[in-house]
């Protein structure tokens, strides 16, 4: 471009464009190819992963007949009682499983840490311990309904409770949140344990033995030096298992379908059901934008505190 | 404590581990036993715990009267073709953070927002992503499920290859590279090769994760034509009248994929389901 007769603006512009190509050109020749290989790729699948927002946005805000609306979804949405019923459900549905989980996992693996010396039987229980966790939720929810299910359930068989009285696991409220939240706990417990188990296995042996020497006991030992090195390994498990608690929906699905009455309608059985049970998509997309936002700021909170390297 | 009390103490624990076990394989096991009843035997007034007259009719029953046989060609062809795309896009995201000098907080983004994607509930993802199914006309066909499958499991293969290929020392492309040997060599000839067994855990995991969704498959398939096997196996449950054994029968076939590739790839399953926190040595 011939530099004499451009105005002030394209030069100042053509000053810039320069300052950045110096710039890019005084990169290494392996920087510049992070880029050229990375932006093409993480580029388009970070636009298409964002789209789903940006239309969640959308698509509440909007209405097929009316057009724009504003914020009358997110206010159905927030104004609907059932929605703080469905969270209420959800926190006692966690308040029984994960410290269940989380208390039953550390113990077991305290026992097969203290008492378990062959590696063997170590190796076993440590695919055992995977079967569980493997095991896809809507199946999980086929070996429960198998369980709870009256007259053919075989949990009332073995109690002798089959006639007229039997208890109903899976339709009467109370029962219906344990038989649920039992089920997480038969999953999850062994995922628990293999973290924590993994957890004891890096606490030095020099430490305990030097504890040991100095007459520490069995419950000393656990406290003061094996916890603070399972710390960040609780606080991990604990992170996972609550955005696991807020995804549950398969097996719940299956084996109460979110009844009796609201007893277990969870988080996402609720959206679910606002969405496509009701169809009404607007409250759902507002919904969804809200859980959206809402587990973006508990990942960002949370993401200071996971022991990962953060890369 | 003396060696009695020891010696005692062990074979508490020992008996405690091995109730914990039975209540854990209980039922498991009552899955499998029924999924070997007749019809008849579940007209038993009181159901057995063994099946009386084990057959493999339930499961002829479910792979091929019900025409199940297809929704397990679905889910392996959704899976499959995700497990490929998410393994090949995680290379080529993983190469340039692992192997070039990009800058640390490049990198960490990269990295934090793929583990980002983890805490997000499928069902609050599955509203846009069904109005954009709709809209693009494809609602109830595979290629939908496979690009939701992709996308959501991205993250996992990203943060699983990540952690192999930190793992191999990069002097061995350096070297070649020195020796005149190009980019493009370095990675085929070396790099590849050795990060083999890595790709393979990825591929089994990420496959087994694909194998398992539900939700989605729930909400953006109708028909066999493109439903995958757990939405099946969730139909045999919420019908009118449930076939037990049919059910059973599903359910032990759902597991049976995930839990044999994950024997195979036991050593790294801890790895993937806590995103690498947690290494299997």
């Amino acid at each position: 471009m011939p530099g004499s007769r451009v105005s002030a603006v394209p030069a100042q512009r053509f000053a810039i464009g320069a300052r950045i190509r110096s710039a890019w050109m005084a990169r290494s020749r392996q920087e510049r190819l992070v880029y050229q290989l990375l932006l093409p790729v993480f580029g388009s699948v970070f636009v298409v992963a964002t789209i789903p927002f940006v239309l969640a946005v959308i698509q509440a805000v909007t209405s097929d007949s009316r057009g724009f609306v504003g914020f009358d979804n997110f206010a159905r949405a927030l104004g609907n009682p059932l929605l703080y019923e469905s969270i209420k459900q959800t926190a006692i549905y966690a308040a029984i499983a994960l410290p269940t989980e989380i208390l039953g996992g550390l113990g077991i693996a305290l026992l097969v840490h203290r008492t378990v010396r062959s590696s063997a039987i170590r190796a076993a229980i440590y695919i055992a311990a995977m079967i569980p966790i493997v095991i896809p939720q809507i199946a999980v929810g086929v070996i429960f309904r198998l369980v709870y299910a009256p007259d053919y359930g075989i949990l009332n068989v073995l109690l002798g409770q089959t006639g007229p009285n039997q208890p109903l696991w899976l339709s009467s409220p109370p029962l219906a949140m344990i038989a649920t939240a039992s089920v997480d706990i038969w999953q999850w417990t062994p995922f628990v344990y293999l973290i924590m188990f993994a957890g004891f296995q890096t606490v030095p042996s020099e430490s305990v033995e030097a504890a040991q020497v100095d007459g520490a006991n069995a419950w000393t030992q656990f406290r003061h030096i094996e916890l603070p090195y399972l710390r960040p390994l609780l606080l991990l498990v604990l992170f996972f298992r609550i955005a696991d608690v807020i995804r549950v929906f398969d097996h719940v699905y299956v084996l109460t379908g979110g009844g009796p009455g609201t007893t277990t309608q969870f988080l996402s059985l609720y959206i679910y059901r606002i969405g496509f049970k009701f169809s009404d998509l607007g409250q759902a997309s507002a919904l969804a934008v809200v859980v959206m936002v809402a587990m973006t700021v508990f990942y960002t909170i949370v993401s200071r505190f996971l022991p990962a390297d953060r890369g | 404590m003396t060696h009695r009390s020891r010696r005692l103490t062990r074979i508490a624990t020992y008996a405690l581990l091995a109730v914990i076990a039975f209540i854990f394989a209980f039922p498991l096991f009552y899955l499998i036993a029924t999924s070997l009843k007749t019809k008849a035997d579940l007209f038993a007034p009181v159901p057995s715990l063994f099946p009386p007259a084990p057959t493999i009719e339930p499961y002829i029953s479910v792979l091929f009267t019900r025409g199940f046989d297809g929704l397990l060609v679905n889910s392996i062809i959704a899976g499959l073709s995700a497990t490929v795309l998410a393994i090949c896009i995680a290379f080529a995201i993983c190469y340039p953070i692992t192997r070039l000098p990009a800058p640390p907080r490049l990198r960490a983004f990269v990295l934090n927002w793929a583990l980002s994607l983890r805490f997000l509930p499928p069902v609050a993802v599955v509203i846009p992503y069904f109005a954009i199914v709709r809209t693009i006309g494809l609602y109830n066909q595979l290629p939908a499920l496979i690009l939701v499958y992709t996308i959501f499991n991205l993250p996992l293969a990203i943060w699983m290859l990540r952690g192999f290929l930190d793992e191999i020392p990069i002097e061995i492309e350096e070297a070649a590279l020195v020796d005149g040997a190009s980019r493009w060599y370095a990675f085929r000839a070396i790099l590849l090769p050795l990060s083999r067994t890595g790709i393979l855990a990825v591929v089994i995991i990420v496959f087994a994760f694909d194998w398992a969704e539900f939700l989605f498959a729930f909400i953006l398939t109708a028909t066999p034509q493109a439903m995958t096997f757990p939405v099946g196996v969730q139909g045999l449950v919420t019908q009118f009248e449930i076939i037990w054994n049919d059910m059973a029968a599903g359910g032990v076939i759902a597991i049976l994929i995930p839990l044999s590739l994950m024997i195979l790839a036991r050593r790294h399953v801890m790895t993937g389901l806590t995103f690498g926190v947690i290494r299997e040595k």
